[in-house]
């Protein structure tokens, strides 16, 4: 506000009238800032992917007034564009799957699904995309059951699969309708990498803030490229919500596919943990997307990710993934407790299980989240 | 006996130079050799005038003959005094004249001083001055290890040619570390190496039109192995003697080397000399040519000189003096940012002119590229409208970037801006292309770079390994997420901002009220506060 304030206050020096506004914007920004020494900043960090978005979209739903209709709406583009991608993707994958000399039969699409293949695909590659008619979601639903495309699917960690693709498949008939308005679920499982910073004004208990804790969420890029902008947010934070998909230890980067993606989410973390201003700063670790890891847990052993290499699986079934999950969890636990020295003896450091889709979870998730923040403050106040 | 001769003329020629015959008597009464004859006794001195006589008659020849034999002496031991003098003072200049500590070397030394200080000042004044980020990766490497050899090699001549007096006594002064190694491979043959590197990357970048596939800090080693190979050698062998000399099987491989690398420098330059550059990288490449061949060529007239003249003094203080003089004058001639960082180097040091900080459009001469005219147009935008329909025009354009600047997203739209500015140089013209082309991959593409974009794996090594930098489709897949992620993630914003609406107005029109609901809760910015981030920078002076 400060900022914008500043600029509108250079612009109309000669005018009485906007002098008066000038002077009401003043006394808003000095409540403001008077407002904000009681607002307490989070952060939302994590590798590319993670579920930060997700989190953040949770808790507007949550503690905010929720998506409008006009947002809702606003959200079309984007899950159209998501399906699109994700036929480019599988599309394009199986071509150059089918170029080696054993993909060939695997991997090549069948005579008739070929041309449509070609059409989605340049579709896919435009900038505008059309709005999905019947047509076209014929044709898309030709080449996703297609088996050659199934296959690619199942190959999906060596591409940039989105974890949506599936959901909106199955779906994409009542994604094509007419009058079609997203659904809560459609807006959280829609996937958009986030640029730059967002931020987000909430009180968990309701919007009276005199009572409960006024939080400022921000939400960044996880990307390489967006971690720069990162060091502009962290002076003064209350707690770091870290945000690790433990279903990625077989998937590579976007911005890098030589590289893991769980063993670079090793990597961001340890250097999180190192900055000096977090010396104080309460940590919330989200391990999420447990949802597709239960899944995939018994398809894909947890060794082919470099970290997790000592893993002994152990029996089947439900008690796999909960050994599964619980190795992971001392895996981090440990990665902390490396990385802590004497000056962060006073900080405190969480875990928990989160499946970002959740509502009921992520809400349950952040109650715990802010009683150990509160406590936390009555504890630095010295009341406790 | 002569020298008790002496002693005795000494002794008797202490009284004014004459002879004291009473001395003489006494002497001989003494029995001491006169004339290596015998001793006469004196005859009494009654009856023997006569004998007195003539012992008086002898003693007179011989008090003649004393007196010249004195002076002879005399004038004997004056010669030998004065000689020895004379070569006593010869031995010191000697000494000075080849081991340093004459006037001509601390003038030698203060003008390697001052210039290293120029060339320092040089290179990093422009980056203070005009407050640009420090270049990443090879195009700062580079220069700076120009600048380490430079200072390697003027400390190596300084020390190899001893110029001042230094007692040989520790390790460290050893003619082996300066002459050899620092002189070498860390001083000269560092500078050759790197200009190398940098004028093959001007031959892949402009002929070849493709980047260089090896990253400097391999392909840099890898140029420099010759010269350590030869100092390893020369470590080995041992072939050089106390006054830092070598002798003739060895000089001339030492001094083919930087032949052969001059030489190579000579060949790549003539092989892209037809290329038109815009920022003078020929007319310094040249330059450095000349400078290094003249300083070289002085060199083994120095070398060649020093060692068939060895006893004339004057010539080694010459040369050492010449020897420093030029190879300060070479450092300085020698170095230059135009490869590395084109635009800094057509940046003024003036201070007044700070702020009209160049972007690579404007320094190409792009119509078009600067700052808004009055004669762009306003746009009547709907937020309905397709994005990049609206992206074309300038003053929406510039409106979308400063907002995205705010919530720390410039960088897309910074990208955008110059992938239209290429766009617009004609497809005949690929120098141009080129430049720009490097220019947009050093800011935005590199990994690590300043304003690096959030573009996926495959669309970056696309342009990293493209083999046509002056193709006109080389951003295209770039551009085309760019402006998806833009759409997806920040249009939504932009219209619910401050930025759109200052738009609107400036546009002179009504404030739409159905768009204005919502202006003041935009969940992009406000408690970002980043004075010094590159984007901030960037549009202020765009």
């Amino acid at each position: 506000m400060g900022l914008l304030c500043s600029r509108h206050k250079r612009g109309n020096q000669a005018n009485t009238e906007e002098n008066v506004q000038a002077a009401e914007i003043e006394r808003r920004i000095e409540q403001e800032t008077k407002a904000e020494k009681h607002i307490q900043k989070l952060l939302l960090l994590g590798a590319g992917e993670s579920g930060k978005s997700t989190i953040f979209k949770q808790i507007k739903l949550l503690f905010q007034t929720g998506f409008d209709e006009r947002e809702l709406q606003s959200y079309t583009s984007v899950i159209h564009a998501n399906v699109y991608q994700t036929i480019k993707i599988l599309h394009d994958g199986a071509k150059e799957l089918a170029l080696s000399e054993e993909g060939a039969s695997k991997y090549g699409l069948s005579a008739d699904n070929k041309e449509i293949g070609e059409k989605l695909s340049e579709i896919g590659g435009r900038l505008d995309y059309p709005w999905l008619t019947e047509d076209l979601v014929e044709d898309i639903l030709k080449i996703w059951k297609d088996p050659a495309i199934q296959e690619t699917y199942g190959r999906g960690n060596e591409l940039q699969v989105p974890d949506c693709a599936d959901y909106f498949m199955e779906n994409l008939h009542r994604l094509s309708l007419p009058n079609y308005i997203p659904t809560k679920e459609d807006v959280l499982h829609a996937r958009v990498r986030t640029t730059g910073v967002v931020e987000i004004q909430f009180s968990p208990v309701g919007e009276n803030k005199k009572s409960g804790e006024v939080y400022r969420l921000f939400d960044v890029g996880g990307q390489r490229n967006e971690r720069r902008k990162w060091i502009h947010l962290f002076e003064g934070v209350t707690a770091v919500i870290f945000c690790a998909a433990i279903s990625e230890y077989d998937q590579t980067l976007f911005e890098d596919e030589n590289r893991n993606r769980m063993m670079e989410t090793k990597e961001l973390f340890e250097w999180v943990l190192k900055q000096k201003c977090f010396q104080k700063t309460s940590f919330m670790l989200f391990l999420n997307k447990f949802d597709i890891f239960e899944k995939k847990v018994s398809k894909v052993p947890l060794n082919v990710c470099e970290w997790f290499k000592d893993y002994q699986p152990v029996s089947t079934g439900k008690q796999q993934v909960e050994h599964a999950y619980e190795f992971v969890k001392k895996k981090f636990e440990e990665l902390y407790y490396q990385n802590v020295t004497c000056e962060h003896q006073d900080r405190v450091f969480k875990i928990y299980r989160t499946t970002a889709l959740d509502q009921k979870l992520v809400k349950k998730t952040f109650k715990l989240v802010d009683e150990t923040l509160t406590r936390r403050n009555l504890f630095e106040a010295g009341l406790l | 006996m002569i020298s008790i001769d002496t002693h005795l003329a000494v002794q008797s020629t202490s009284n004014d130079g004459r002879i004291d015959f009473n001395r003489i008597q006494r002497n001989q009464r003494r029995n001491i050799t006169v004339d290596g004859g015998e001793v006469r006794r004196p005859v009494s001195e009654s009856g023997v005038d006569w004998r007195r006589a003539e012992v008086r008659g002898v003693a007179l020849v011989k008090k003649d003959g004393d007196r010249l034999m004195s002076r002879l002496k005399k004038k004997k031991t004056e010669e030998a005094a004065s000689r020895l003098m004379s070569r006593l003072k010869k031995k010191k200049t000697e000494e000075a004249a080849s081991r340093g500590g004459c006037p001509s070397d601390y003038v030698a030394l203060s003008v390697s001083i001052i210039s290293f200080v120029f060339l320092f000042l040089r290179s990093t004044l422009p980056f203070i001055i005009h407050k640009v980020p420090r270049p990443k990766g090879s195009s700062f490497w580079l220069p700076t290890v120009q600048i380490i050899a430079s200072f390697n090699l003027l400390l190596s001549l300084a020390m190899s040619l001893n110029i001042v007096r230094f007692h040989r006594r520790h390790w460290w002064q050893s003619c082996y570390l300066w002459g050899v190694w620092v002189n070498g491979p860390l001083g000269f043959g560092l500078l050759l190496s790197s200009r190398l590197i940098q004028v093959t990357h001007l031959y892949f970048v402009f002929v070849k039109r493709r980047l260089f596939p090896i990253r400097s800090y391999i392909s840099l080693p890898l140029a420099l192995l010759p010269w350590v190979a030869w100092a390893a050698l020369l470590e080995i062998k041992q072939p050089i003697n106390n006054h830092c000399h070598m002798g003739t099987q060895w000089a001339v491989p030492h001094m083919s080397l930087p032949v052969f690398y001059i030489a190579a420098l000579v060949v790549i330059t003539g092989a892209i000399h037809h290329i038109e550059f815009k920022f003078d990288e020929l007319k310094d490449l040249w330059r450095a040519i000349l400078f290094s061949a003249f300083s070289f060529s002085v060199w083994v007239v120095a070398y060649v000189l020093n060692e068939t003249h060895e006893e004339i003094k004057w010539l080694q203080v010459t040369t050492r003096f010449m020897l420093l003089v030029v190879a300060s004058c070479l450092v300085v001639a020698f170095f230059s940012i135009s490869f590395s960082q084109p635009l800094v180097s057509v940046m003024s040091l003036n201070k007044k002119e700070s702020f009209k900080m160049k972007t690579m459009g404007e320094a190409l001469g792009i119509h078009d590229s600067g700052l808004l005219s009055h004669n762009d147009p306003a746009l009547d935008v709907h937020p309905n409208d397709p994005l990049h329909k609206l992206l074309l025009n300038k003053r929406f354009r510039l409106s979308f970037m400063e907002f995205a600047d705010s919530c720390l997203a410039g960088e897309s739209l910074h990208f955008y801006d110059e992938v239209q500015q290429l766009e617009k140089i004609p497809v005949n013209d690929p120098v141009k292309r080129v430049y720009m082309a490097r220019h947009i991959i050093d800011k935005y593409i590199n990994t690590g770079a300043n304003m690096e974009v959030n573009i996926s794996h495959r669309t970056r090594q696309e342009i990293l390994t493209t083999l046509d930098l002056a193709h006109p489709d080389l951003f295209k897949n770039a551009v085309n997420e760019l402006l998806q992620l833009i759409n997806m993630n920040l249009a939504k914003d932009y219209w619910s901002s401050m930025f759109f609406v200052k738009f609107k107005e400036a546009a002179m029109r009504n404030v739409d009220h159905e768009v204005n609901n919502g202006w003041n809760y935009s969940p992009r910015l406000s408690s970002v506060h980043c004075p010094d981030d590159p984007f901030y920078q960037d549009h202020m002076s765009n």
